[in-house]
């Protein structure tokens, strides 16, 4: 039971940044303001949680152009989504390890 | 325990987060209703138009000539057709927009663009087919080619919503082929296909996810 504890990814203890995650497993990618419809937060709060998970690695961002307007769309790295998947397991066995 | 709780609420918050991203959740049951509704007046209206196109040509008209009446029929059709596709889109986007507002979710999302998209090009694809076959064909194939065309749309469109919409697509492909296989019901099986099975999804939708 402390091993798994242990083990659980600390870029995941955040529900926002698990939002961000659960979005960017299933779509290529996402933009900002997808994002923050998904998962309902300020966009300070959600800035803060994106720049947390590209630190880890776990996210890529690519800023370019649409019609002019700035876009910044953000996707999962191959390190990301394996974070993910194991953070999921570790999850999965607290649960039914009761 | 304390923390099993808070795990399983992680897992929910994931399991809702990755829904909301990929399927159109607000897609009201009464849509289907409705549209069923519509289906079933368009059809009557269709069936009066015809028969009473055909009175007057064989009747009372003269003066008309057998072509004008004829293309006087198809422009009421095409009106008519007209008429349930707008008052069925328009009922269908009200009810999910209804829907979305009082579960406190968006209407324009990416995943709504991704099934408008789906949906609309095997839609798209039939209803230029049997615009550009106007005339040429029979009533049943025509009949049969909307069931068809609107099947392969649904069963194209279930990966982006309720997973029902597949199952509903299937069975309007069904009716659509049933159509051509037996002859001289096509009205029935329209007003099946479009009418009964709509109103019987959009039941079952209803008080499925009420």
């Amino acid at each position: 039971m402390k091993d798994i504890l242990a083990n659980l990814d600390k870029a995941f203890e955040s529900r926002i940044r698990l939002g961000i995650m659960s979005v960017l497993m299933i779509n290529d990618s996402a933009d900002f303001i997808t994002l923050r419809e998904l998962i309902d937060v300020s966009d300070g709060n959600l800035a803060s949680h994106l720049r947390t998970l590209e630190e880890a690695g776990y996210i890529s961002i690519e800023k370019r152009f649409i019609n002019k307007k700035p876009n910044t769309s953000y996707s999962a790295t191959p390190k990301g989504s394996e974070a993910f998947r194991n953070h999921l397991a570790n999850l999965e066995k607290l649960i039914y390890r009761q | 325990m304390e923390k099993t709780s808070q795990h399983l609420e992680d897992l929910k918050t994931i399991k809702s987060i990755m829904e909301q991203s990929s399927r159109f959740l607000s897609l009201s049951g009464l849509s289907g209703i409705s549209a069923g509704l519509f289906a079933i007046a368009g059809a009557i209206a269709a069936r009066l138009i015809i028969k009473g196109s055909v009175t007057n040509a064989w009747g009372y008209s003269k003066a008309i000539s057998q072509t004008e009446s004829e293309g006087n029929t198809i422009a009421l059709l095409l009106l008519t057709a007209g008429l349930v596709l707008v008052l069925a889109v328009s009922s269908a986007l009200f009810f999910s927009y209804r829907k979305a507002r009082k579960s406190g979710q968006k209407i324009w999302t990416p995943a709504s663009k991704r099934l408008i998209i789906n949906l609309s090009i095997p839609l798209a694809a039939g209803g230029l087919f049997i615009l550009l076959t106007l005339g040429q064909l029979p009533g049943s194939i025509i009949a049969a080619a909307t069931l068809i065309f609107y099947g392969l749309a649904l069963v194209n469109a279930g990966k982006f919503t309720f997973g029902e919409i597949y199952w509903l697509g299937i069975m309007e492909i069904v009716t659509g082929l049933l159509c051509l296989a037996i002859p001289g019901y096509a009205f029935v099986f329209w007003v099946s296909g479009f009418g009964i099975l709509h109103m019987g999804y959009g039941t079952f939708m209803y008080f499925r996810y009420r």
